[in-house]
């Protein structure tokens, strides 16, 4: 337990330096009947180091806000920070990411696949599958490199996104309901496992889901998004100590937590 | 036990080769509709430097049809897979142009360029050119767009988005059309030499026919079949090897992968 309390020491210190700071961001898109407002005056930091989750009802704008921040769609107005500079394309070098779905390449193996963001950039072979083994390590996938995703099981398919959004050791990873496919069991214990590779990485997270119990157990902070046009109505500190264990679901913190956040998003539907 | 499919597909090719020499030879069908096997392979042995030339004509022919058909077809394919504007302006008259019998062209392919190759290779060419580009804009128009996304997200230029994403993606719709293009463009080949030529063996074929003389008719008829047997089982070699990904795993069917695994856990 020793490096953990050194651990969220050290994270306390890096509290003051922001790894994403958004500021007054908006976002219009044409539609069919004109300008749609899709994201309003949306204003948040996220300190380094950090686990945050981003809850919100379906089409409130969690993941557009998401693909802004790692520069793959540009916001109407606004600005996003990440690391103190502005990302207006991506930079793997800040951000990784994460999506919903198995975006794995099916025509690539599991170890290929975790090495494609180093082999984009033309990074030596043997330093390229030195870090993929060590990143298909971190996820618990030793031995299971040469699969191809089809011959994983969902988790085990996410288990790789992960990795391969880490494997340029990028401080921000930027997650998209990466467990949204997944069934409940596997679910809870590929967010066990998140906590574990994140507790062993120290990167900061920003996880959009729309599962309160998944944005509870895992978050160190919930920002609560009402629906289009998508404003952030709440901000929920998680005071819960870590490690979290799936016993403290059952704990009254935990509940009341999670209703606080319910009756937000409920008043605004 | 039943026995396996490939070993019926066997027994049944075999059993037809052994109708073909003794039906003939039984005289249950006349020599001028059905030659035996041995008279077949006998003709085209004595005939052998006839039949070999007329085999380059046509296999110069193919080759030229083919690349034709598959160069065009990948090129012009990709852009309009890939430009939303110029396929809704062309796909739907290529689409169309598809279902028209290309046959009735052929006419007009021997008034410009006369009764020599150059007009099998470029009527071939453009019988196999449609599978090739249809098929090539259905897989880069139907490339899951999260597969881009994901690239782009890495870091991926446009040129690397192409050639990491967008070829190996699109390569199973592709390859499928590749087979389907060259293979009309064999077809294509033999149909115009059979039409009007000087050369080649489609043209033995007819040269042969009209004046009865049946066994050579067959044995220009088994060199062609052997011939698309033989292109099949390539195009086949190549997509195996191409696709290999797509089969990893599955060697032995009804087996679940997961079952193969034998560490002690497997993660979820």
């Amino acid at each position: 337990m020793q490096h953990v309390a050194n651990l969220s020491e050290l994270r306390a210190k890096e509290v003051h330096a922001a790894a994403i700071e958004v500021a007054e961001l908006s976002h219009v898109y044409l539609g069919r009947d004109g300008k749609v407002p899709a994201l309003e005056d949306i204003s948040l930091t996220v300190g380094a180091g950090r686990f945050v989750v981003i809850v919100g009802p379906s089409g409130c704008g969690k993941t557009s806000l998401l693909m802004m921040m790692a520069g793959l769609r540009r916001p109407t107005s606004g600005t996003i920070l990440c690391a103190g500079r502005p990302i207006d394309v991506p930079d793997p070098d800040r951000v990784g990411v994460v999506f919903q779905e198995a975006s794995l390449f099916p025509w690539l193996t599991a170890l290929e696949n975790i090495e494609f963001p180093l082999s984009i950039r033309h990074a030596p072979r043997l330093e390229r599958r030195r870090r993929a083994e060590a990143m298909l390590n971190l996820v618990g996938l030793a031995g299971f490199g040469a699969r191809y995703p089809h011959e994983l099981s969902g988790g085990m398919k996410q288990r790789v996104s992960i990795a391969r959004g880490l494997v340029q050791d990028p401080p921000v990873l930027l997650m998209d309901e990466p467990f949204a496919a997944l069934d409940e069991q596997t679910r809870m214990t590929m967010g066990h496992e998140l906590l574990r590779i994140w507790s062993q990485t120290n990167k900061t997270v920003v996880f959009v889901t729309h599962s309160l119990t998944e944005a509870v157990y895992l978050a160190d902070e919930v920002l609560v998004m009402s629906p289009r046009p998508g404003r952030i109505i709440d901000r929920a500190e998680v005071t819960l100590p870590r490690p979290r264990t799936y016993e403290m679901m059952a704990t009254d913190v935990f509940g009341r937590l999670r209703e606080r956040i319910w009756q937000k998003i409920r008043k605004v539907t | 036990m039943r026995p396996a499919p490939a070993t019926v597909r066997r027994l049944i090719f075999v059993l037809m080769l052994v109708l073909w020499e003794l039906v003939p030879r039984a005289g249950l069908l006349p020599e001028l509709f059905l030659p035996s096997l041995s008279r077949t392979l006998g003709v085209l042995m004595h005939n052998w430097a006839e039949y070999a030339h007329a085999l380059t004509v046509t296999l110069y022919e193919v080759v030229l049809a083919m690349l034709i058909a598959c160069g065009a077809g990948i090129l012009i394919g990709a852009v309009i897979g890939g430009l939303s504007r110029v396929r809704q302006l062309l796909l739907p008259v290529f689409s169309s142009l598809y279902a028209v019998p290309i046959v009735i062209l052929y006419p007009i392919f021997t008034a410009w360029l006369g009764v020599g190759s150059q007009s099998k290779i470029a009527f071939a060419g453009v019988y196999g050119f449609f599978p090739v580009m249809l098929s090539t804009a259905a897989g880069i128009q139907s490339i899951d767009q999260n597969f881009l996304v994901a690239a782009r997200s890495m870091g991926a230029s446009l040129p690397q988005q192409i050639t990491r994403v967008v070829i190996p993606a699109s390569m199973p719709t592709v390859l499928a059309g590749l087979r389907l293009g060259g293979a009309l463009a064999l077809i294509g080949v033999i149909v115009s030499e059979m039409l009007t030529a000087a050369a080649g063996i489609g043209y033995l074929v007819s040269k042969y026919r009209t004046v009865l003389d049946s066994p050579r008719v067959f044995a220009a008829i088994l060199v062609i079949l052997v011939l698309s047997v033989l292109f099949d089982a390539l195009a086949r070699w190549v997509e195996r090897r191409a696709l290999a990904w797509q089969t990893a795993g599955r060697r032995e069917p009804g087996l679940p992968v997961e079952e193969t695994y034998t560490g002690t856990t497997v993660p979820a």
